[in-house]
Parts: C-alpha cells; structure tokens; sequence
C-alpha cells in the first residue's frame, strides 16, 4: 500500500482510488486465511494489512469531522441569494 | 468452508446516490429552527456528522449490510426512537457458522482494533467482518468525496 500518494493536506481532494482500495480488499481477503493458519509465526503481512485498515478508517472518520465542521461554517454564512445556494437549492428539488 | 471462496460482493452506488441522500437530509436539517442559531456551533457540526453516516448508511448499506444496519440501529437509539429490520434469508446459515466457528485468541487479538472501528462489528465472524469493512471503507470515501465536493461547492470564490 503506498500510503505515500495519501496527501497530508485537510482540504486535498486525492484520496485512494478505485485500484488501491481493490487491492487492499485482496490482501484483506487473503489475510484470512493467514490469520488462521500462522498462529504466531509470520503474521506481520496480515496484522499490517489490518492496521492499515484501521489507520485508513481513522483518516476517514477524522477527514469526515473536519468536513462536517467546514460544512457548518459554511452553511451558516450561505447567503440565500448567492449562486451557490441556488445550485444547492436545484439539487435538492431534483 | 466453501463460504472463503464464494465471490464478495463490495459494490457500492455511484456517487451520486450518496450526495442525494446527504442533501437531502441536509435540508431536512435546515429547515429545523434551532439548527441556524450562531450560538450552537458544537451542535450544527455534531448533527451534520450524524446525518453525514445515516445518509450514507441509507444510501449505500441500506438494511443488506451489518454495518449499515448496526450504524442505522445505533443512530435510532440516540433518538429513542426503535428501529425494525426485516428478516434476513440467511439467519439460519449465519447461527449455525457461528457455532462451529470458536474464536481464536490471537487472531481476535489483531481483530479488535478493526471490530472496534466497523459499526457492528464486534458480532462478526471474521471473514464477514473483512468483506463489511472492505465495503464500509468504500462506502466511507465516497461519502467523505461527497462533503469535499460540497465544501468546495460553497466555498467563496
């Protein structure tokens, strides 16, 4: 998993596409197998295939709260004559 | 167990199925009086997250995914309210896989951490817990794709 395409920026919109989340489902899948059989040998690739599911739900949930927080500032001061709550208003009526 | 080899099925809607059910409940949230009073900041932003995975939830998992309905379930009990979920097909298969299936310490061990952060997830069996959170993850980013794009939306030019 190269973690290091993942950008460090809150507002960046690059986030792993469609190929690396299939290959983490793979490994995920793969891992299974893994887990169960090497009880205490070699289960590194495995137990690394699970933190970094983990470290990636983190990012999620906390890329999440900080849109949640921009997303409340923001709605907060929509002027309702802007273009941009007309375009929101048409979505929603859609 | 033939279930390992079975083909996991980690589709999830077009991204446009999220965004609809996120505006709309975004505007069902607007239209509450209390939501647009400047004092309760901590408030707005803690209802948008909540109505961001409910939305989801609807939009991607529906009642089909452990995650969606543990996520659904949890959301209707902090509103007292009770949820009812039609019957799954498969409940039987699922009780009797999970008596055969004992829980090995070590493996539980690198598990938690991830049962911990799936909703639902402490009730699976392993291999269901992997194909929901491949699922929850994806269903996670689109979401989060969904509120960038808004964001960038309404941001002022």
């Amino acid at each position: 998993m190269s973690s290091s395409r993942r950008s460090r920026q809150a507002s960046s919109s690059s986030r792993i596409n469609d190929d690396q989340i299939t290959d983490l489902i793979s490994k995920l899948r793969q891992s299974i197998p893994e887990i169960r059989q090497n009880r205490r040998s070699n289960t590194v690739s495995a137990s690394k295939v699970l933190q970094e599911t983990c470290n990636y739900i983190r990012n999620l949930n906390k890329e999440a709260d900080d849109l949640s927080d921009r997303l409340s500032q923001l709605l907060e001061t929509i002027d309702p004559n802007s273009p941009q709550a007309a375009i929101i208003r048409s979505l929603i009526n859609e | 167990m033939a279930s390992a080899n079975k083909p996991i099925n980690t589709d999830v809607p077009e991204k446009d199925v999220f965004a609809l059910h996120f505006l709309q409940s975004l505007s069902n949230l607007r239209r509450q009086n209390t939501f647009n009073s400047p004092e309760k900041t901590n408030d707005r932003v803690k209802k948008i997250k909540k109505v961001a995975y409910v939305s989801m939830a609807r939009a991607a998992g529906g009642t089909n995914r452990l995650w969606s309905r543990a996520l659904l379930r949890r959301a209707a009990k902090e509103n007292n309210k009770v949820v009812r979920f039609p019957r799954r097909k498969k409940r039987v298969t699922c009780l009797r896989r999970r008596r055969s299936n004992r829980r090995d310490p070590v493996e539980e061990e690198e598990a938690e951490r991830l049962r911990n952060l799936v909703p639902g997830g402490g009730g699976m069996e392993i291999s269901k817990l992997m194909e929901e959170t491949a699922h929850y993850i994806k269903c996670l980013s689109m979401q989060v794709k969904v509120m960038q794009c808004l964001v960038d939306g309404l941001a002022p030019k």
